[in-house]
């Protein structure tokens, strides 16, 4: 018998995602204690338990067993499988949830991977679908996984509560990633955006537009933002409105950033032209932040670093997210590969906040679930 | 005389000389050069033909790509591990001999007994691992695994035999290793023209199966049992030049040969449970590619586990640093062999051994120098201070060069002489000779001769044996006598190793004790070791002159005639106390770690605080202050920033990492910072102004410093953590813990799971200075000089800035700098104190016009030129410089960290639960292999295979047969399905492998990437006179789940029959099962298509069915389905090391049903509907077709049935009665026939004469015609020239008449 690695325990039910996906990648099992075992209503939510299930999906012959509070999850990763598939996401998080986990076993696939997510395409929590093609789909390209079927359409937009919007996202496979140096992102040439509104008055994209732009132009001039206004069935069931800002620098580095409205009935109602300037603001901040990729898709570059030939890869980023920090740690923990840190005061003054340089040697991962005839 | 037998003169035909004489030649010739051949006639190098020459550029560049290889990457580490030499063939070929040769050659030293791999530096920057591969299929497949060289030993007097093809196979199914062909046994061929064929014939044979013009060595004959010292030499040659490809699945995988294995269990289990798992270290040095620790590892022979640490050594066979000179020099010329026993000082983590006698004992001058040297170097290489290892340490030691390994110590003990006796059953072996068809002639009459030599072959190998023990027990006198001694003591030890286990317990607790007991025992062993000593006296006498270091030498000499049991006890003593000790090293490490940290991070929290209060002094004074404070202040801005981040990340990191020792760290430094602050506070609260400057390069510093506290943050101080928990536990004896802030409760562990990252202090981005922090972001702020458009244009304007135009014939000068900068204002009086006319910037300005212009041209030709293959090839050698540069700078402790044990590392490497019987049943002679799996490849699941019998295997593979497989690193057995692919994609189940084909295999097993070769053995105990390897093939697919499907036929009967639907009864047996099969097509035997459509009530499982015709009652209906098979999940490792030494090549697993019948003579039951009988069809009777009228009234006529009335009887009338002729009306007829036929005769006869006639006149009427035409033209002709010259004269006479009349 080939003797089953020993799985790998965690605590609590923070990073879940990241965990399973690690899983699944490394062929590791995991085990989850104390999944909100002292809450008045302990175990996994929905959205944890629809994500669980999204795997499921994805994957062949692996082994969920949850117990009956649903505090501890052991998990036993199979292959990963793809294919054309359909998913209804929970509604108390966006599909950005579910889809950044796919981004990440997309590539690995034994079919290619064709999915249709339904639910919130954006909310307040989570990076929105609309920033995620901006700025992961690009960040994919640059380790070679790119081609016709690579693609991220938005069908129908939903916000929160109700959700109802709908997503099909289509990612070929890959056999090996290629190794990335970005140590220069550049500068930013253009920024583009995309002010969507659903159920609300036409009007409220161009007011939006125009408060953001006001900031933003005092920097550079190549500002296009569209508008975006659904109608009908694919505007979704609850009404909502907000913006996403992608600034594209000279080596084609995106940085995003985003902001949307309150969901109704909760919280006080929002004025778009302040929601225009705050995300014009959440940009700014972002490219003070700067690095070659933006500080939503940091884990993402460095997984598929680590998961690269056994080459050197770099790259370059803002401070480290809390959640990539974490990441950094269960990336130890799974491959047992560690990063070089290497902290970049900004040469010159104007440049924005400290970077961080990171370095890796990949493990040579090869795509196990791929066919060859 | 002497004329005569003095050499004839030979002209030169090649070299420098030859070609002067030729090139003089041809010039008296005046043919001139070849090149000047083009220039000479250049009608002969035209294009001929357009299209053949389309053709032959075509071919040349098909052939120029055909070489191409995909370009890889080169990971070759800077100093790679040694290359590893298998030496494999046939018993009795000469092997060891070859190897011993070998290691002579490179490092002038003998070594009797060669066990195990032995590392040899063979050059400057080639080491070479040479090991001996037996004919046991277990290791050729393990060795063929590993291998960079294989010298592949064929007995050319006896010709290929079955183990050298099956090797080769082997390798062709790993991935193919440089395969070099070694003819020995050549001197046994008397007839030199024999020797010729047989080389020749051996040569073409070898270059089929490896590839055409593979090297193939001749070693001739033996001088006093060795080979020729020049061949050798050349041997040696070819081997250290060799270039190696890289093979897919040794770069992709890190590997180790182990030379050397080390028990490492606690001495009181064993003595509790002597089966109990085994912990063990390994060592070897690494190669493939990085070595992770922790990570899953499969040793081959043994099974899958996981390595529990790995530690680098320092090189026990070191390559000889940077020298100028060509050869080596004599000191650097190392040998590592531990398991032969040979190689000087080795340290390791645990203990020192000391090889005394040395590798190079028979030195003189070398030798005084060498063991110091080395002493000091590996000094100077461990990790630990002197005092940790004197205090941890006693010398543990070997009795002397003898092949005892130390670290098998304890296993030698049952290994040996089982092993002895096997190497005497040897010569009672069956050969096996690969005879080929081709070959049979020439085998049929060779193979007598081929026995007398073999038998005169035997003698002289007896005989050549004799003589070889008989040198060296007269070179090696003292060598004979440690044997005896090493037994004699060895079986001491056995006896005292019992009482020694039994007093082990009293003797631990007191380190005292020991001591002194050691001591006396080196007292009561010193008398014995000078007696020994005085009995080496003769051949020591050069070593004792030898030394200023002799002194320790002969101490530890003394010391090492403990007896090998207390040395044993010793050791294990030893490494308890050294395991202890390292973690007392380990927990003293950390905190003076610490204590670094703590200093440096005080300097940084205080240079924080002072920050901090900076700008809050700041805020208030903001409006008083010029515009100093205000640039402080966009100074300030972005530092604060970068603080509040850090804190930030720091904080979460507290809340999250509540238990974490880095927390700790941090704390405390908070402490002493507080601590700081205040003795600042107390100082003066207006201090802060005072050094300003100097708080700001702390300020700067601490950005420095901050790299390694990230590191900190993220991965927390790495080495220590595990070892430190561990103390804590074993601190209180288990029972109680240190209640310590539990480190999960504090992390949020249930927090919001979310990758966003909020801004924490969003900036005012509305006031000017907040936005300027930013403003070089954008493509409109300002660029990087070696970037900035404007300088670049600039700069190009100077170069390229002068030109003429022609067609004005203006000329344009380029601006002199000086002019260009008039905007930059302090740029200005630089440029004009340079335009004092330096000659030496004019010339350098001059070289970078002239470089850059180089540089374009050469962008600018080369472009043309460049394919995607130079491109594709470029980029791989780029990366691969980044590869080696990136960590080259920092020292293996953390490069190890980084990128995980590099190849060529020397590495030790623990491994626990190992089953006793590997470290019990421990054979050096069996190689051990380490091999490093990927990600997920430890798991299991179905795999997929492409898989082709071997064409030389005798049977056919049957489906659900056992069999074992070599794929990856591992050899096991498991039951394949067998499968072939229809056209339509299904995988249909075989019954047997196809003879000839390729089909598809599925088991279940260790999960290996595709395109990964195997190869399947039914066994791999004892031998057979067949070829071994049964099949072939890659992996093509994994999966957790099965699509294979075997055909299944349901049948069943009509019982009542309509007219196209019957009801069919015996194909289901309940409506449910009816029910899933609705509208399923069926057939009846006949063709007679149809389909299910509905369950009936009645009988159970019958069901309604319609057909495209009626059916017969006697009619059998049948459905074809597809069933899935299930495949039995049946991995079972071949775990051969484990065997018994002696028997390590008789591993049996799981028997075939065929084997188990054969062995219990249980003859299989034949259904008796399987049998064969002659087959008797019985006359069928077909009614006649019988078409209804209405149908055929209603049929076209040409269908109608024709039905003939039948005629009657013609009437009398029509009925004519025959003629009978008289005799003489017979006469009368037959003269007319007669004279009918002469007349027709006669009228054919005038016919052909008459068309003759015709032919005849026609043709001369032709002839006339010709000639009538002739004629004619002949007078028109005449009668033409007679005009023409007739015309001529009177033109002339005009032409004269009026010439006349000019005149």
């Amino acid at each position: 018998m080939a003797s089953q690695p020993h799985s790998l325990s965690y605590v609590g039910c923070n990073f879940l995602r990241q965990r399973l996906v690690l899983s699944t990648l490394s062929g590791r099992p995991v085990k989850i204690r104390k999944i909100r075992a002292k809450e008045e209503n302990p175990g996994l939510r929905d959205f944890e338990a629809s994500f669980i299930r999204l795997i499921d999906k994805v994957t062949n012959g692996s082994r969920i067993e949850i117990n009956q509070t649903g505090t501890t999850l052991y998990y036993q990763p199979g292959l990963l499988y793809g294919g054309v598939l359909e998913h209804d996401c929970s509604p108390h998080r966006s599909i950005g949830y579910y889809l950044e986990s796919l981004l990440c076993l997309a590539p690995f696939m034994k079919h290619p991977l064709k999915i249709v997510l339904r639910g919130v395409t954006n909310d307040q929590v989570d990076p929105s679908v609309d920033v995620l093609k901006a700025t992961a789909l690009p960040l994919l390209k640059k380790f070679g996984i790119d081609g016709e079927g690579f693609e991220l359409k938005i069908t129908r937009r939903g916000m929160p509560p109700k959700g109802g919007g709908e997503v099909t996202f289509a990612c070929p496979v890959r056999k090996v990633l290629q190794p990335i140096q970005s140590t220069d992102p550049g500068k930013i040439k253009r920024i583009r955006g995309t002010a969507y509104s659903v159920r609300v008055s036409p009007q409220i994209a161009n007011r939006i537009v125009d408060s953001a732009r006001s900031i933003l132009n005092k920097f550079i001039p190549d500002i296009y933002i569209y508008t975006d206004h659904m109608k009908g069935t694919s505007s979704g069931k609850s009404p909502g409105f907000g913006l996403s800002l992608v600034a594209e620098t000279t080596n084609g580095t995106f940085l995003g950033a985003e902001l949307a409205s309150n969901p109704q009935g909760q919280g006080t109602a929002v004025l778009p032209e302040e929601l225009g300037l705050n995300c014009a603001k959440l940009l700014l901040e972002e490219i003070y932040r700067g690095g070659c990729v933006d500080s939503t898709n940091q884990s993402l570059v460095l997984l598929l670093m680590t998961l690269g030939q056994q080459d050197v890869s770099k790259v370059l980023l803002g401070p480290l997210s809390p959640y990539t920090i974490e990441f950094l740690r269960h990336l130890r923990s799974f491959f047992q590969i560690m990063f070089k840190i290497e902290t970049k005061p900004s040469h010159e003054e104007l440049q924005g906040g400290e970077k961080v340089l990171m370095t890796c040697v990949g493990i040579g991962f090869s795509n196990l679930s791929k066919t060859i005839k | 005389m002497e004329e005569k037998d003095r050499k004839k003169h030979r002209k030169k035909h090649s070299g420098p000389k030859a070609d002067k004489k030729r090139k003089r030649h041809l010039n008296d010739l005046g043919l001139g050069d070849d090149e000047d051949a083009r220039k000479r006639n250049p009608k002969a190098f035209a294009v001929q033909s357009a299209v053949r020459m389309a053709r032959t550029f075509h071919r040349t560049q098909d052939l120029k790509t055909k070489k191409h290889h995909i370009p890889v990457v080169d990971r070759t580490p800077l100093e790679p591990p040694p290359v590893v030499v298998v030496v494999v063939g046939p018993p009795k070929v000469g092997k060891s001999t070859l190897i011993k040769c070998l290691i002579r050659n490179f490092t002038r030293q003998k070594l009797i007994e060669i066990r195990g791999p032995v590392t040899i530096v063979s050059g400057k920057r080639r080491r070479l691992t040479i090991i001996e591969c037996g004919c046991d299929i277990n290791t050729m497949i393990d060795l063929a695994k590993i291998a960079d060289l294989v010298l592949m030993l064929i007995d050319a007097s006896f010709g290929f035999e079955m183990e050298t093809f099956e090797f080769l196979n082997i390798c062709q199914v790993h991935g193919f290793p440089k395969i070099m062909g070694v003819l020995t046994h050549l001197d046994s061929f008397k007839n030199n023209k024999q020797l010729k064929k047989t080389k020749k014939r051996l040569k073409h044979r070898f270059w089929t199966e490896v590839y055409p013009g593979a090297k193939l060595f001749y070693l001739s004959g033996m001088v006093h049992g060795e080979y020729q010292k020049q061949e050798i030499h050349n041997l040696g040659r070819f081997i250290s030049v060799m270039k190696f490809r890289p093979l897919t699945w040794q770069t992709s995988h890190p590997y180790v040969l182990a030379d050397r294995m080390e028990d490492l269990t606690n001495p009181e289990d064993v003595r509790v449970n002597p089966k109990c798992d085994r912990k063990v270290s390994i060592y070897g040095y690494l190669r493939g590619a990085y070595l992770k620790n922790q990570s899953q590892i499969h040793m081959p022979g043994v099974g899958d586990f996981t390595v529990s640490d790995v530690s680098f050594l320092p090189d026990p066979c070191a390559l000889p640093e940077q020298q100028k000179k060509r050869s080596l020099n004599e000191k650097d010329k190392l040998i590592y062999a531990p398991l032969s026993g040979v190689g000087g000082v080795v340290y390791d983590k645990d203990a020192v051994y000391i090889d005394l006698g040395g590798s190079h004992a028979h030195q003189d001058e070398e030798e005084e120098v060498r063991p110091n040297r080395e002493l000091v170097q590996s000094l100077i290489s461990t990790h630990s201070t002197i005092d940790v290892k004197m205090a941890s340490s006693k010398v543990s030691l070997f009795m002397d060069s003898k092949p005892l390994g130390s670290e098998d110590v304890e296993n030698q003990e049952f290994v040996m002489p089982k092993e002895e006796k096997q190497i005497d059953l040897k010569t009672g072996r069956v050969r096996r000779k690969a005879v080929f068809e081709e070959e049979n002639d020439n085998g049929a009459s060779g193979e007598e001769e081929g026995q007398d030599e073999e038998m005169s072959e035997d003698e002289m190998d007896g005989s050549e044996d004799g003589d070889g023990d008989d040198e060296g027990e007269s070179d090696k006198e003292v060598p004979g006598q440690d044997l005896g001694l090493r037994s004699a003591k060895r079986v001491k030890r056995e006896e005292t190793t019992e009482e020694a286990g039994m007093e082990l317990p009293a003797f631990a607790d007191s380190d005292d004790d020991l001591e002194m007991s050691s001591g006396e025992e080196g007292e009561t062993d010193l008398d014995e070791s000078k007696e020994e000593v005085e009995d080496h006296g003769d051949e020591e006498e050069s070593d004792e002159k030898e030394s200023s270091d002799s002194d320790s030498e002969s101490s530890s000499r003394q010391i090492s005639k403990l007896t090998p049991c207390e040395l044993g006890r010793e050791d294990k003593e030893q490494r308890e106390n050294h395991n202890l000790d390292h973690r007392l090293g380990k927990k003293v490490v950390p905190t003076t770690d610490s204590g670094n940290c703590t200093a440096e991070e005080a300097s940084d929290s205080e240079a924080e605080g002072s920050s901090l209060e900076e700008e809050e002094e700041e805020g208030l004074n903001d409006d008083s202050e010029a515009e100093e404070s205000d640039r402080k202040g966009i100074q300030s801005a972005p530092e604060k920033n970068v603080d509040g981040v850090e804190w930030a990340e720091s904080k979460v990191v507290e809340d999250e990492d509540g238990g974490d020792d880095i927390e700790n760290l941090l704390k405390e430094e908070e402490e002493y910072g507080e601590e700081n602050d205040l003795s600042a506070d107390t100082a003066g609260a207006l201090k802060w102004k005072e050094d300003l400057t100097q708080k700001a390069a702390e300020a700067f510093l601490r950005q420095h410093q901050s790299a390694p506290n990230l590191r900190k943050l993220v991965y927390g101080t790495v080495a220590e953590d595990a070892d430190e928990e561990d103390d804590a536990h074993e601190e209180l004896g288990g029972l109680f813990h240190v209640s310590r802030p539990d480190k999960e409760s504090k992390q949020k562990a249930n927090a919001l799971d979310c990758s966003k990252f909020p801004v924490e202090t969003p900036q005012d981005w509305d006031l000017d200075e907040v936005m300027n922090s930013i403003r070089d972001c954008f493509v409109t702020g300002k660029w990087e000089a070696d970037k900035d458009a404007a300088k670049l244009l600039k700069e190009d304007e100077e170069l390229y800035g002068d030109f003429e135009d022609l067609e004005t014939g203006a000329v344009h000068k380029g601006k002199p700098a000086a002019e260009g900068d008039e905007a930059g204002s302090e740029g200005e009086e630089e440029d004009k104190e340079g335009k004092e006319p330096k000659a030496e910037e004019e010339k350098n300005k001059r070289m970078d016009k002239k470089r850059k212009l180089k540089a374009m041209f050469d962008a600018e030709y080369d472009e043309g030129d460049a394919t995607y293959f130079d491109d594709l090839k470029e980029e791989m050698q780029k990366q691969a410089q980044l590869n080696r540069a990136e960590f080259e700078d920092q020292d293996d402790e953390s490069r190890v960290q980084y990128e995980g044990f590099r190849p060529g590392m020397y590495v030790r490497i623990e491994i626990e639960n190992i089953p006793c019987e590997f470290v019990l049943n421990f054979d050096p002679h069996y190689p051990i292999i380490l091999g490093g799996l990927g990600n997920s490849e430890g798991n299991v699941g179905y795999v997929q295979l492409r898989l082709k019998k071997h064409r030389w295997y005798k049977k056919i593979l049957k489906t659900r047969d056992p069999i074992i497989f070599s794929l990856g690193w591992r050899r096991f057995q498991t039951i394949p399905m067998y499968y072939i692919e229809d056209h339509n994609g299904r995988h249909r189940l075989l019954k047997y492998s196809p003879q000839h084909m390729h089909c598809g295999a599925t088991f279940w097993g260790p999960i290996t990437p595709q395109g990964t070769g195997f190869l399947a053995i039914q066994s791999v105990s004892g031998t057979t006179p067949d070829f071994r390897i049964a099949a072939t093939g890659v992996v093509l697919d994994l999966d957790k789940s099965i699509t294979v499907v075997k055909k299944l036929k349901l049948t069943g009967f009509p019982f009542k029959i309509y007219k196209n639907t019957s009801f069919i009864k015996g194909m289901f047996n309940s409506p449910l099962e009816v029910a899933k099969f609705e509208g399923a097509a069926i057939r009846t035997v006949s063709g007679i298509r149809g389909q299910i459509k509905k369950a009936l009530r009645k009988p159970e499982g019958a069901f309604r069915a319609t057909f495209e015709d009626k059916l017969l009652m006697s009619d059998i209906v049948f459905m074809r389905t597809w069933y899935p098979v299930s495949i039995p999940a049946f991995y079972n490792p071949v775990t051969s090391l484990l065997k018994p030494a002696g028997e390590k090549d008789t591993w049996t697993g799981m028997k075939t049903t065929g084997q188990l019948r054969h062995e219990l003579g249980i003859r299989l039951k034949q259904n008796k509907d399987s049998l064969y009988k002659p087959i008797v069809r019985e006359k069928k009777h077909f009614n006649k077709l019988h078409i209804p009228k209405a149908l055929q009234k209603a049929l076209p006529f040409k269908n109608k049935p024709k039905n003939h009335e039948k005629k009657a009887k013609p009437t009398k009338d029509q009925w004519r009665p025959a003629v009978i002729r008289e005799p003489h009306e017979k006469k009368i007829s037959a003269l007319l026939t007669a004279l009918g036929t002469v007349h027709s005769y006669k009228i054919k006869k005038a016919k052909l004469n008459h068309r003759q006639h015709l032919k005849d006149y026609l043709k001369r009427k032709h002839k006339e015609e010709e000639e009538k035409f002739k004629r004619q033209k002949e007078a028109k002709k005449k009668l033409f020239r007679i005009m023409g010259q007739k015309e001529k004269k009177r033109q002339k006479s005009s032409l004269k008449g009026s010439r006349e009349r000019e005149k």
